[in-house]
């Protein structure tokens, strides 16, 4: 379904000289299953995302998305994918009936059928009082409703969801992961990057450690544990870190003794 | 592109655009109230010019009532002035006036004593602010009773002359000047006080009563001296307009309504635009649009044609605006029109502006598309409309002077060319504007097409649509600059570059003196080119670059290319001429101030003159255009586009005259071509040299002609004037044989290493040039 195969990405920038966002990252998703992206702030997962979102164009190596191309095939690969990111806001002077179907209509949905779905997704998702209400008038938790169902109006193959629960509430926060687990059910291939080792825990089929733009360990939850033989999700995480780091240390110390 | 998509992203803008208060504030509320309040206050101003009473005090003039032979200035009674003396019904009694002896101004003074001028003012603004009054007026001691006089030695001599028999003697003539010498009638004065309004309008009044009153006195004296009052004016002159009608108000409207257009078409593609672009990467839903199917281009252009719309609606409803509201004020006052020479606008007019307006608003909304784009936040967004202003602001100013006219040349101006030829439609000078309707439109639409270019382009840079903020910091910026400074220069290197040298020519230009003497002309030329051209590219080459050889593509080109270089310049330059001929024809020079400064030039021995008008200049400039500007905007992208800009910098620097901008844009390109293709800086310097050496050679033959050798004659016709002086057969000869070596001249570099780009120099200095160099890795600055 989703195949990265060596993704490279570098900005230049005046202070920090060049910036090297994702280092040879490769993973590959299925659909039924939701593969979990987990790194600290600045792994690169939302440089990745943005990638797969086509938002943003790869520096060197390759993504598909169902079979598509991210960069030959960037028209494609959107209609293929939903994405929802703490990035991808809502239009403050839309009402979230106008933000849904404007998105539906740019995914050249018939009218009737737009209607019918979005009249389903509204139910399901709980959000049939604040159809009228403007974007600008929102809570944090409403905006993100209308996000999961702008993204979820085209009936998406695959889902992407960067950082998604940050800024919600516990309860808000446990409705969106009941939703993707129930999107899991349908068949889609989800991508969930978070930096909350909870959510990955309860949430993902398989997880991958990002850390400096690649990834350090990937597998399922029990293949980690075994492999690291250590229980905690969280404890586990802070060791690979902190491994990395001390290398990188260490390689450094013997490029400038050498 | 699906038009569906565009029509979607349109719709939404509009209404996302008509829910903010903001927008519609400017685009129509702002308008909608600004001109009727505008009218409002104008008509309130020009009432109170009119209806407002003033009081006045009259120094030293009550005697003047005493004289009853003299015209009545005063009403002393009713405190005005005659109200024979104003032309309006009930003026008069809008000036209020209080009498007073002649030594109130100064009481602490014997009437005897002359009072200067300073000390009368000074009291009489005492006297003003005391006395609350808007205006003095002071008639000088006696000036009554000198004034009576006067008027009776006329009046007595007249007498005499009539008394005289037969013939008049030469006396009476001896006696006028007499009585002109010896009684001057000391001025009366008025103090007033520009600083007020009420002050500014009571001396307006009392000069009109005073300058009518005069007159009678004259004619009165007319009178009583026997001459009939027609003397003083035998007859009064007719002047006849023969515009047609509505020609007159069109001159006006004609200056006013495509400026109205253009400024608020500007301003209303402004505003939304920060909104649509800045404001959609501000509030987070850009990346939300990005990532929807829509592409870029779709996006870019739904936008663009909301932000045309606004812009257009606000042009529209501020024409609208403009003009009920002059109409009202114009039927409040009609005799304001007759003096400002304004009437309602010609139908016809509106017809034109409404077929302007599109292309116009095109242009606008992509160039303030694409700056939004650039923008990071609505605030910094904001920023950009002022830089926008002061580029096309004199080009909207330019067209409403009145030396400007609808030429060849001025057609080509973007905005300024649509704006006169608005003009001549207006006016209703058709055949004018069919003439240059071609260039302007064509300039117009390669500017629309190149502003939608630009916007389109911002929307597909990653580094314009994610730039982050980056605090500015000076010190590490330069560090930056050295430590990590590439083979070649950047673009952007290469534009501060040709800014730099356009800054210290213009400003040198400014301060430097032109110096008097021959040598002193030879010192100057030298002195700018070395220091002021070369030295800044030379300095930056050190200082930023790794490679000052590859950046100025200092190496040999292959041999064959040298003797084609030669040729080609050589043979080139009947075509030169040509050429200078042309623009002479399109741009007349004013030929007096261009023959001043020649013959200043002529002065110079010959080989001082091709020193310092072709040795130098062509080292110097192509070190600089050739050498610095052309290798670092090649860093940015196509080698054409880079060409295209270096020339632009090269014609810049040459902006002494219009004409000498445009060739030397011109050759620029193809001196950039003949340094992009040989990959050496040798080719463009030879070529540069022999070039002006024999426009200048050409130059000093035609001054000296008659000294000239024989064989010149077959070549030049010695009566032509200078600059096209070929004869035909040797120009279209020349022209073939230029042909000839730029064919030679691609075929020497066919295999040259230079065709390569010229980032990819090599970085070892032993190579030469006829091998392929490796490329060096660049890593391309985004930032």
């Amino acid at each position: 379904m989703i195949h990265v195969w060596q993704l490279t990405k570098t900005y230049a920038d005046l202070r920090r000289g060049k910036i090297v966002a994702l280092d040879g990252l490769s993973f590959d998703a299925w659909e039924g299953q939701i593969y979990g992206l987990l790194g600290p702030n600045g792994a690169g997962k939302t440089t990745a995302l943005r990638i797969l979102s086509t938002v943003l164009q790869p520096t060197s190596g390759s993504a598909t998305v169902n079979g598509f191309d991210v960069v030959r095939q960037s028209g494609e690969v959107r209609r293929q994918i939903g994405f929802v990111s703490a990035n991808t806001a809502v239009y403050d002077r839309m009402t979230a009936w106008e933000m849904v179907e404007y998105f539906g209509r740019l995914h050249d949905i018939e009218r009737d059928e737009l209607r019918d779905r979005m009249e389903r997704i509204f139910t399901r998702l709980q959000m049939q009082e604040i159809r009228d209400l403007l974007g600008a008038k929102m809570s944090t938790g409403m905006k993100q409703k209308v996000s999961i169902a702008r993204a979820l109006v085209h009936d998406p193959p695959v889902l992407i969801f960067d950082e998604a629960t940050s800024g919600l509430d516990v309860l808000v926060a446990r409705a969106l992961l009941d939703i993707v687990a129930q999107l899991r059910e349908q068949g889609k291939c989800i991508i969930f990057s978070t930096h909350i080792m909870r959510e990955a825990e309860r949430l993902c089929d398989r997880l991958a450690i990002m850390f400096h733009g690649h990834i350090l360990a990937e597998g399922t939850l029990a293949e980690l544990r075994d492999e690291h033989s250590e229980a905690d999700l969280e404890e586990l995480f802070f060791q690979l870190i902190s491994k990395h780091e001390q290398a990188n240390r260490s390689k450094e110390r013997l490029e400038v003794g050498g | 592109m699906k038009l569906q998509n565009i029509k979607l992203i349109l719709a939404r803008e509009v209404r996302d655009q008509l829910r903010d208060r903001r927008t519609l504030f400017m685009i129509a509320v702002l308008p909608v109230l600004l001109y009727p309040l505008l009218g409002m206050s104008f008509l309130q101003v020009s009432q109170f010019l009119k209806e407002h009473p003033t009081r006045v005090l009259v120094v030293g003039g009550g005697e003047l009532a005493n004289h009853q032979s003299t015209p009545r200035l005063f009403d002393v009674p009713a405190r005005r002035f005659d109200r024979a003396l104003f032309h309006r019904e009930g003026e008069a009694d809008l000036v209020e006036l209080t009498f007073a002896d002649a030594d109130v101004l100064l009481p602490s003074r014997g009437a005897g004593d002359k009072a200067s001028a300073d000390q009368l003012a000074a009291a009489a603004r005492a006297k003003m602010r005391a006395g609350h009054y808007d205006a003095v007026v002071y008639f000088p001691n006696d000036f009554a009773a000198q004034l009576a006089a006067f008027r009776a030695e006329l009046k007595s001599r007249a007498r005499r002359t009539s008394d005289a028999p037969v013939a008049p003697e030469p006396r009476p003539a001896a006696n006028a000047n007499v009585v002109a010498e010896r009684t001057k009638i000391p001025s009366p004065v008025i103090y007033n006080n520009t600083s007020r309004e009420a002050s500014q309008i009571a001396r307006s009044r009392i000069e009109t009563a005073l300058f009518n009153w005069t007159t009678k006195v004259g004619e009165q004296n007319l009178i009583d001296s026997d001459v009939p009052k027609i003397a003083a004016r035998p007859f009064s002159l007719e002047s006849n307009d023969v515009a047609e009608a509505g020609g007159r108000e069109a001159v006006t409207w004609a200056k006013i309504l495509p400026f109205v257009l253009m400024i608020w078409a500007l301003t209303g593609a402004f505003y939304p635009a920060v909104d649509l672009c800045a404001g959609e990467k501000e509030r987070g839903t850009l990346e939300t649009l990005l990532s929807s199917p829509a592409e870029r281009s779709e996006i870019v252009v739904g936008k663009l044609l909301t932000v045309m719309g606004f812009s257009m609606a606000t042009a529209v409803l501020n024409l609208a605006s403009m003009g009920m509201t002059g109409a009202i004020v114009l039927a409040a006052q009609p005799q304001l029109g007759e003096a400002l020479q304004l009437g309602l606008p010609p139908v016809e007019s509106l017809f034109w502006l409404g077929i302007a307006l599109p292309p116009v608003s095109a242009l606008f909304s992509g160039l303030a598309v694409a700056l939004a784009a650039f923008a990071r936040s609505t605030k910094e967004g904001q920023y950009y409309l002022m830089p926008l202003i002061l580029v096309s602001m004199p080009l909207m100013i330019l067209p409403m002077q009145p030396s400007m006219e609808l030429t060849l040349g001025t057609s080509l101006v973007p905005v300024t060319g649509l704006m006169l030829l608005l003009r001549e439609l207006v006016m209703a000078n058709y055949a004018v504007a069919a003439t240059y309707a071609a260039p302007v439109v064509g300039v117009t639409l390669a500017g629309c097409f190149f502003a939608v270019r630009w916007a389109i382009d911002q929307f597909n840079s990653e580094s314009v649509l994610f730039r982050e903020s980056e605090r500015l910091d000076l010190a590490l910026w330069l560090r930056h600059l050295r430590a990590d400074r590439l083979a070649t220069p950047t673009a952007g290197m290469a534009v501060a570059c040709g800014v730099l040298i356009l800054l210290i020519r213009f400003f040198t230009g400014i301060v430097l003196p032109m110096p008097e003497t021959t040598d002193g002309l030879i010192v100057m030329q030298a002195v700018t080119l070395i220091a002021f051209v070369a030295a800044p590219a030379l300095i930056m080459t050190c200082v930023l670059t790794r490679d000052p050889r590859a950046t100025l593509s200092l190496r040999l080109p292959r041999w064959q290319t040298i003797p084609a270089v030669v040729l080609l310049a050589v043979s080139v330059h009947p075509l030169a001429t040509l050429l200078q001929h042309v623009l002479k024809t399109l741009y007349p020079i004013d030929t007096e101030s261009l023959n001043a400064v020649m013959a200043r030039y002529a002065d110079i021995p010959f080989g001082w003159m091709l020193l310092v008008l072709a040795v130098l200049p062509a080292l110097c400039e192509e070190l600089a255009f050739r050498g610095f500007v052309l290798s670092g905007l090649r860093d940015a992208g196509h080698p054409w586009r880079a060409i295209l800009v270096s020339s632009v910098f090269f014609g810049l620097a040459h902006a002494f005259l219009v004409q000498q901008t445009i060739s030397a844009m011109i050759f620029g390109v193809l001196l950039g071509y003949l340094a992009v293709r040989s990959g050496s800086l040798l080719c463009p310097v030879l070529f540069h040299m022999i070039h002006n050496a024999m426009l200048f050679g050409l130059f000093a033959l035609g001054d000296k002609t008659a000294a000239a050798p024989e064989w010149t004659k077959w070549l030049f016709d010695p009566t032509g004037d200078a600059e096209a002086a070929y004869r035909p057969p040797v120009m279209i000869a020349a022209a073939g044989l230029a042909v000839m070596a730029f064919v030679w001249f691609r075929r020497a570099t066919r295999q040259a290493p230079a065709a390569e780009p010229i980032s990819e120099t090599p970085s070892g200095g032993e190579q030469t040039a006829a091998q392929i160099p490796p490329p060096i890795p660049r890593e391309h600055a985004t930032a």
